[in-house]
């Protein structure tokens, strides 16, 4: 049996991810404990896991050296390109919104709108989609300042409660998409270890269904 | 000044010594392969006019084009594939000559492609084309010639998967779903996307069609996913890409070309391009495709001659990696001549073992001699003088 290399997203997607893994029936207890180790073998099984920044999930995904990996779909719809997005594990879930100041009226006029975002390839192709021009400015951190200082006319950002937005005096305007996290298989992966793979994701398939019926 | 004179451009590298050697190797066997089954070189100019691939319905993204402007001002593109240019030549050049053309060649194409995402922007290719006849026979004979083209590259592990355009077509037209919504299932896919295509099915009536869709990310896998696909659908255009599917590998089975050919009914990448059988190679080592190909039957009648032809291109690149880098020959001696005995030099040469033996460029036997044990190397002297010594 080869063995499955799988990415997992640190932070906001691990606790999640290791749960649903040791549902499965994986012993993920050596992850828990605070190391600074970056690659784990579980115990009597074929699965090592790696943790990573989520655009690195992708990365190491795309190239092979990762057989699948958890990561979520705002970083899918920012980053990705070539894999195969096999499950939606639905957790990690938020929305993409489009949030302006209060009051500003956004679509209703014929000047060029800015658009401040930490995900600019997610931003563009909504705005492409409404065959609408914007000009598109790239945030590293907070990007609700933008519009308060005045540089930009809306954010396209990540949502999960609103109270970030609401505390500084934005709404949301419209939806852009729904975010959870997602299982990625490398494509060469998916053909070469066939049989691995989609045991492995039957095993998380089937601790999906428990978790859904509130066990 | 210095920041652009030491590193290659983005996406180019060099490639060194044993590289060579193994991609010689690789050529070589391919070449060999390709001349036996009755194929003939072609080799095209690096740089074409934009226009060649603008109209051609080429799947290459116009981005993706690392593009030049000529003195009269004309746009250039450095080829971003060669089935394009080659279709160019069988359509114009190739006129006066009988059909059926079986082409092959090995080049080089350039694609340009986002900054820092570890992908090149120059990749050897070898491929091989059939143009001007259609019919399952010239697509097992492709088929079977990216099998043996993989056999040959000795590689640990492979799989070549196929896959058919008309499947996906037939079910997706059978929905009645408008072009926008196709493709947005064509990628979904392709992608095996279970969540989102079943998001889009929701919209559609149920029937053996949505059925057979839901199903269609997991159809891949060995014969038996085509008796599967059997039981899901019974529509004209579906079942004759599946029984097409099964002609091909019941042929490829009796030829002992099957054991590592799959069948995967979701591949349905770039099918407004292709027309017929698709197909991927995998192996192990390599993320991605290391060969694809298929039928693509509407390309020719982009520059004026309407053929049907099908084709594939191996991703040299990518297939060095999957394979085992040979040894480097070790240096083992070096050979200092007299003055006048260059060709004795020469010819003793010939009968060492390629790379085990240099020429010495010390300017006497003294300093020769200095090389040699510096080096931990056999001296060998050549001519009458150094006879003597």
């Amino acid at each position: 049996m080869s063995n499955v290399r799988i990415a997992l997203t640190k932070g906001r997607l691990e606790k999640k991810t290791l749960e649903l893994f040791r549902k499965a029936g994986y012993d993920c207890s050596e992850l828990n404990e605070k190391s600074r180790k970056l690659i784990f073998a579980l115990p009597d099984s074929n699965i090592e896991i790696v943790l990573a920044k989520a655009p690195d999930v992708i990365a190491y995904v795309e190239h092979g050296v990762c057989d699948l990996g958890v990561v979520g779909k705002d970083t899918i719809m920012e980053k990705g390109r070539s894999f195969y997005e096999v499950m939606d594990l639905g957790f990690g879930k938020c929305r993409f919104v489009l949030a302006v100041k209060k009051g500003e009226n956004f679509y209703e006029t014929y000047k060029s709108r800015k658009i401040a975002t930490k995900y600019a390839e997610v931003a563009k192709s909504f705005f492409d989609n409404k065959n609408m021009d914007v000009e598109i400015i790239k945030i590293e951190g907070s990007v609700e300042l933008a519009p308060i200082l005045g540089l930009a006319d809306g954010i396209v950002d990540i949502v999960e409660t609103g109270t970030t937005l609401r505390e500084n005096g934005l709404v949301p305007i419209e939806d852009v998409a729904c975010v959870s996290a997602r299982m990625i298989v490398n494509q060469a992966s998916m053909k070469m270890k066939k049989h691995e793979i989609q045991d492995f994701l039957k095993k998380c398939e089937a601790a999906l269904e428990v978790n859904e019926n509130g066990e | 000044m210095k920041k652009y004179s030491v590193s290659t451009p983005e996406g180019t590298r060099d490639i060194l010594f044993s590289e060579c050697v193994l991609r010689q190797g690789l050529n070589v066997g391919l070449k060999t392969l390709f001349s036996r089954r009755g194929y003939h070189e072609v080799i095209t100019p690096s740089v074409e006019y934009y226009d060649v691939f603008l109209d051609s319905g080429t799947p290459i993204e116009t981005e993706s084009m690392l593009k030049l402007i000529d003195r009269e001002g004309r746009i250039l593109v450095l080829r971003p594939d060669v089935t394009t240019p080659i279709a160019r030549i069988a359509a114009t050049k190739l006129s006066a000559i009988d059909t059926p053309y079986r082409l092959f060649y090995f080049q080089n194409v350039f694609r340009s492609d986002v900054r820092h995402a570890g992908r090149s922007t120059e990749i050897m290719q070898a491929g091989a084309e059939l143009i001007g006849v259609t019919g399952i026979r010239a697509d097992i004979e492709m088929i079977a010639l990216a099998v043996e083209s993989l056999e040959a590259s000795e590689l640990t592990d492979y799989r070549l998967e196929i896959g058919h355009a008309g499947f996906f077509k037939a079910v997706a037209a059978s929905l009645g779903a408008s072009e926008d919504k196709i493709e947005e299932m064509r990628r979904v896919v392709e992608e095996k996307n279970f969540t989102a295509l079943n998001d889009i099915l929701k919209d559609f009536e149920e029937s053996p069609y949505t059925a057979a869709l839901r199903k269609l990310p997991q159809l891949f896998g060995g014969a038996e996913v085509l008796n599967e696909a059997e039981t899901l659908i019974d529509d004209g255009e579906a079942v004759k890409a599946i029984s097409y599917l099964r002609s091909i590998f019941n042929e490829l089975k009796a030829a002992g070309l099957s054991d590592r050919v799959i069948i995967d009914l979701g591949l349905v990448n770039e099918i407004n391009y292709y027309t017929g059988v698709i197909f991927r190679g995998y192996a192990t080592g390599a993320g991605g495709a290391v060969l694809s190909g298929g039928r693509y039957d509407q390309l020719l009648a982009a520059f004026g001659r309407n053929m049907p032809a099908t084709g594939f291109a191996v991703n040299m690149d990518a297939l060095c990696e999957c394979v085992k880098k040979p040894e480097e020959s070790k240096l083992s001696e070096i050979i200092w001549y007299e003055s006048g005995a260059l060709r004795e030099a020469l010819s003793y040469m010939n009968g060492k073992r390629e790379g085990s033996a240099q020429l010495s460029a010390a300017p006497d036997i003294k300093e020769a001699q200095r090389e040699a044990e510096s080096m931990g190397l056999k001296l060998t002297c050549v001519g009458n003088g150094a006879r003597k010594l």
